[in-house]
């Protein structure tokens, strides 16, 4: 940020932004470069790659900053560098309402509230916003001033010489020495009436004759409303990396025992707490991963009908769950949204691994071993081939730890995790299971009936033979009609593509519900802030009024003072009115947050007034705000690009299920101009400095000196009587005094008229942008951007004028860019593992030709329920890789073990199928079923994980249901031409023999 | 002095230890790990991936009027477990050392 005092918008643009934004392109790893020049006022924000080290990236833009600071023009200051980062966002924003104390409340918000939360260890600043502080008038008449002879400066040259402590030096008295000191500061503002500020015809002119002092509240600042009273907000931002639960937890503890030292009239409330969604979607998962387990613990118990095989298995998912923990440990991270949705994706995975374990110890058992010599005989058999299904899961997982961008931020702790906790099912596995099968398995003849194994064996054991044997006819008939069998498969897999392409839609992140919405209400550029704040009141009641969700409605409305560090970051201007409105939670309301944003969108277009509306679902905050159109477009002439926006403004307002379309470029603004003439100045012996200062201490005040009180300091602020400076008269009237002393009025100097102006600039990627935005409702990205494309084609830019889709779609192409990569490396991966595994390159071919059908499942299934494939969904396609593949492994290994027995090929096929449908069916439903809460949960911050786990049961059951018909028809094709050819090469072998 | 051959799946060795030594016969000579199929029935024991059973051999020298009670032990031990499969065969011992 770098300020030019005194230039336009494009003179900051052309002299200080050019040239900082020619040297800062070339910093490392710098992603986009955006500007903003203002009046007086250049800003460049630099964006860079997520998990940039910030630190040394600080140091190359000082350094590029410090090699052409020098060149700037005169009178720029030196450029300030800020450091931005996703934890800029608030923690929590408190509202402090008041009535009485009102006036007082900036001083008890900060001494009371403010300073205390500041103390909590992680909080990073508090800042009080939308309270007045107080202030010192010196409110001077311009006419008593100018018949004393005296000029503004002077007075406020008195206070700032009056005002002052001086200590005078040591003296000794005897063998003493004494300090002494000099105290001349006001000890009461009341003080201020009684200095002289100048001489009369020989009496003394006290400030009390030519000036009002007022004890007072500064004036033109934002002022903040909660459910229609009065209130400050206090503005919670954390240090990076501290914990925001943590944070506010603490803050929220604090609270009532800081309550109780305020004033009663004082009340506290939250109306923005960034933790509540972190934690009721934490309460959400644990809700899910509770329920995947006892539904994956009913499906083995289905399987095996037998109470302590399921035990066993069961035992393996909270050691192996919980054993992550360690990662989390070691790393320094937290039980998050990620980690979290790691341990319920994977519950049905941990218990496949156990499951093949323990199938080949009954195996044993039943074979008449005691269970000890099964345990340890049937884990050995088995080891190799758990070793290697569980390689796959972890090829799928690892590299997504290796993932950049936005998605890879996400993905590496999902990727570790999983990776671990596979590793670690793996190990109990091998470890754990076969050791309390020892202990806690009969071996059959030991075996005890009970009432549940005599009715599993009544009704449940004829339903799984049952289905056995209406399978293995089926493979039968699949295996001698392979041809057409494949024929139908591969139909199947083009009709479902087909559908899902037609009918599927694409988005970037799941729109989540976080009972917050944001709203921001543009008045007529140049509106005053006290008719801005009379509407926004009148907006509050009615919604109030009209929705029963708000729970909370606060607004404000004004200028925001320069130190408020958050408001900074907001475009806060005298007509601007910003919402935020806090709801009930999202289950105890029928509409989401899409919903009443929609409507109020609609309340709010009855009102001619407003010139401008956004309504933000979801505060506008990170992740959660849904998704948005943007169209950039780049051009240097700005008259053309501003015809440009407005129609494409126009033609966007067309297009079903965008909102708030939006132009970034600013209104102009209307302002006036004093234009002096430098003949005339210099004749009187001024500069264009000395009369703009003039001008402005009148106007906007002239601060010399500080009021202190009981350690804190008040601003003296000396300026004209508020009904001296109320029209272009007045500033006519302004008597400027020259260096001999003579008074020189505005009016002979120049002349005061009225312009227009741009108020800012912005550029990216060092070009003149506009950008035309536009949120989406209730349609997903890709339908929406398709139409937006369409118009784009319709019309005909002008020469030098470019137009670019960015927001969200930009986003979303980068991630699943990032993401196919990550397909193709993980689906060759797993094709290594497999080919290792196997000793042949073509079993595990026809495994990963199931691979498609899980895609088309997903897709489809996406398509159905009407999910569109976002990241998550498409994450959840990657996932698939490594779990489809379980279930061919399963079945080519036991088809290839039945021919190695010496079985012909349609035996082997036929047999193996038979035997291996039920470990097939059961890990594939663990795993569907195990995904089920996830997709159809209603909690909060469900939304974010629904696709996934839509696309994962979609994929899955589609692909289990092929793999069943497409191996055995694939097996009997490909072994049975191998062995033709064999038999050919046979044959001629023996005929060159002849 | 008889031979005795016994081979098993191993399943079966730890029962068929303990058994020696309840009938007192202290010597006996075993390999870990010995592969082969019956002549009648029975899975092959190949330590293959197809066929991953794994026998172990017990060869122990006793005093003749042992052989008749190992024998019914052995026999007894087969029959519980059929599908293991456990085969004993007995020779005349001409010398030892």
């Amino acid at each position: 940020m770098t300020s030019y005092s005194g230039a336009g918008a494009e003179d900051v643009e052309e002299n200080v932004t050019r040239p900082l934004e020619d040297v800062l392109n070339s910093t490392e790893k710098l992603k986009e470069i955006y500007s903003t020049s203002k009046d007086g006022v250049s800003m460049i924000i630099l964006e860079f790659d997520f998990g940039t080290d910030m630190n040394a990236v600080m140091n190359d833009v000082r350094d590029k900053v410090g090699l052409i600071a020098g060149f700037l023009p005169d009178g720029t200051e030196d450029p300030m560098i800020m450091k931005f980062s996703s934890d800029m966002v608030p923690v929590m924003v408190l509202s402090a309402t008041a009535e009485q104390s009102s006036g007082a409340l900036y001083k008890i918000l900060d001494e009371q509230v403010a300073n205390p939360l500041n103390r909590i260890s992680g909080v990073g600043t508090v800042s009080v916003g939308g309270a007045p502080q107080r202030e010192i008038q010196v409110n001077v008449v311009p006419a008593k001033l100018e018949a004393y002879n005296i000029s503004l400066e002077q007075i406020a040259q008195v206070i700032a010489t009056e005002n002052v402590n001086v200590p005078a030096g040591d003296f000794d008295i005897g063998t003493q020495t004494y300090m002494l000191r000099l105290e001349g500061e006001f000890r009461e503002s009341r003080d201020l009436n009684d200095i002289i500020v100048g001489n009369s015809r020989g009496k003394a002119v006290y400030l009390r004759d030519v000036a009002t002092v007022v004890d007072t509240l500064e004036s033109r600042v934002q002022e903040n409303y909660t459910n229609g009273r009065r209130s400050a907000s206090i503005v919670i931002q954390k240090q990076s990396g501290a914990n925001t639960v943590d944070i506010a937890n603490t803050v929220k503890k604090q609270l009532p025992e800081l309550q109780k030292n305020l004033p009663p009239d004082i009340e506290i409330v939250a109306v923005m707490d960034s933790s509540d969604y972190i934690r009721v979607s934490i309460d959400s998962l644990l809700e899910t991963i509770l329920l995947a387990l006892i539904i994956v613990g009913l499906v083995v118990l289905f399987f095996l009908g037998r109470w302590r095989a399921t035990i066993i298995i069961m035992v393996a998912i909270p050691i192996s769950l919980i054993g992550s923990f360690i990662y989390l440990y070691l790393t320094g991270n937290t039980i998050n949204i990620i980690s979290l949705s790691a341990l319920s994706i994977t519950i049905g995975l941990v218990v496949d691994d156990a499951i093949v374990v323990l199938e080949n110890i009954a195996t044993h058992l039943e074979r008449g071993s005691r269970p000890r010599q099964a345990a340890i005989y049937g884990t050995e058999e088995v080891s190799l081939s758990v070793i290697a299904s569980t390689l796959t899961i972890i090829a799928v997982f690892l590299p997504m730890t290796m993932v950049g961008g936005f998605a890879g931020v996400m993905f590496k702790q999902l990727g570790w995790m999983v990776s671990i906790i596979i590793t670690l099912s793996l190990i109990i596995s091998l470890s754990l299971t076969p050791m309390m099968s020892a202990f806690m398995m009969r071996s059959s003849e030991e075996m005890k009936v009970n009432r549940f194994d005599r009715w599993y064996r009544k009704r449940i054991l004829p339903l799984l033979d049952g289905l056995d044997h209406w399978y293995s006819k089926l493979v039968n008939k699949v295996s001698r009609k392979r041809g057409m069998a494949f024929g139908m498969v591969v139909l199947i897999f083009i009709v479902s593509l087909v559908i899902s392409i037609l009918t599927l839609k694409t988005e970037f992140m799941p729109a989540s519900d976080n009972n917050a919405i944001s709203m921001t209400l543009e008045l007529p550029t140049g509106t005053r802030m006290e008719v801005a704040r009379d509407m926004g009141h009148r907006i509050a009641r009615a919604l109030e009024a009209k929705y029963p969700e708000i729970e909370i409605i606060s607004f404000n409305a004004g200028t925001a003072s320069e130190s408020n560090v958050f408001a900074a970051m907001q475009s806060t201007a005298s007509h601007i009115v910003s919402f935020t409105m806090r709801l009930t939670e999202a289950k105890n309301r029928g509409k989401t947050i899409y919903d009443i944003s929609e409507e109020i969108r609609v309340d709010l277009s009855k009102i001619p007034e407003l010139q401008r509306y956004r309504v933000q679902p979801g505060g506008g905050m990170g992740m959660t705000a849904g998704s948005n159109v943007e169209l950039d477009i780049y051009g240097y002439d700005l008259t053309t690009t501003d015809r440009v926006a407005a129609e494409l403004r126009q033609l966007m307002e067309g297009v079903d299920g965008l909102r708030d379309i939006t132009i970034s470029r600013e209104d102009y603004r209307l302002e006036y101009q004093i234009q002096f003439d430098r003949e005339k100045l210099s004749l009187n012996g001024l500069t264009m400095y000395t009369a703009a200062n003039a001008v402005r201490n009148r106007v906007n005040g002239l601060t010399m000196s500080r009021y202190r009180e009981e350690g804190e300091e008040y601003d003296i602020r000396v300026r004209f009587d508020e009904q001296y400076r109320q029209s272009i008269e007045d500033i006519e009237n302004i008597l400027i005094y020259n260096p001999m002393g003579v008074g020189v009025r505005v009016r002979d100097l120049g002349t005061v008229v009225e312009s227009s102006s741009l108020p800012k600039i912005n550029r990216q990627d060092r070009q003149r942008i506009v950008t035309v935005a536009g949120t989406i409702y209730g349609r997903a990205l890709s339908e929406v951007v398709g139409d937006v494309n369409e118009l784009l084609t319709e019309i005909t830019l002008p020469e030098g004028v470019q137009v670019e889709m960015s927001g969200s779609l930009e986003d979303q192409q980068e991630a699943f860019q990032e993401l196919g990569f990550l397909l193709v490396v993980v689906t060759l991966l797993v094709y290594i593992v497999l080919a290792s595994q196997f000793e042949s390159l073509i079993y595990p071919f026809m495994i990963i030709l199931t691979i498609p059908f899980a895609f088309t499942g997903s897709l489809l299934l996406l398509a159905i329920t009407g999910q569109p494939l976002g990241i998550m969904g498409l994450v959840g396609v990657i996932m698939l890789v490594g779990m489809v593949v379980k279930n061919g492994i399963v079945l080519i290994d036991y088809i290839n073990l039945n021919r190695e027995r010496g079985m012909s090929i349609i035996t082997a096929v036929v047999h193996g199928g038979r035997s291996r449908l039920r470990p097939v069916l059961m890990t594939s439903l663990t795993t569907i079923l195990g995904m089920v809460p996830l997709a159809i949960g209603t909690g909060q911050g469900s939304e974010m994980w629904k696709s996934l786990g839509i696309s994962i049961i979609g994929g899955m059951t589609f692909s289990t249901i092929i793999t069943l018909v497409l191996i055995p028809a694939i097996y009997t094709m490909m072994a049975g031409s191998g062995m033709r050819r064999s038999r050919r090469a046979h044959r001629r072998k023996l005929l060159a023999r002849r | 002095m008889k031979a005795v051959m016994i081979v098993m799946d191993q399943a079966h060795y730890d029962q068929v230890v303990q058994d020696l030594a309840s009938l007192n016969i202290r010597g006996f000579t075993s390999w870990k790990e010995v592969y082969g199929k019956g002549s009648q029935d029975g899975i092959p024991h190949y330590g293959t991936h197809a066929w991953p059973s794994i026998n172990n051999a017990i060869l122990t020298v006793v005093e003749d009027d042992r052989v008749p009670l190992l024998l019914n032990y052995l026999k007894e031990e087969d029959k519980r477990s059929i599908h293991l499969g456990l085969r004993a065969f007995v020779w005349n011992i001409e010398e030892m050392i």
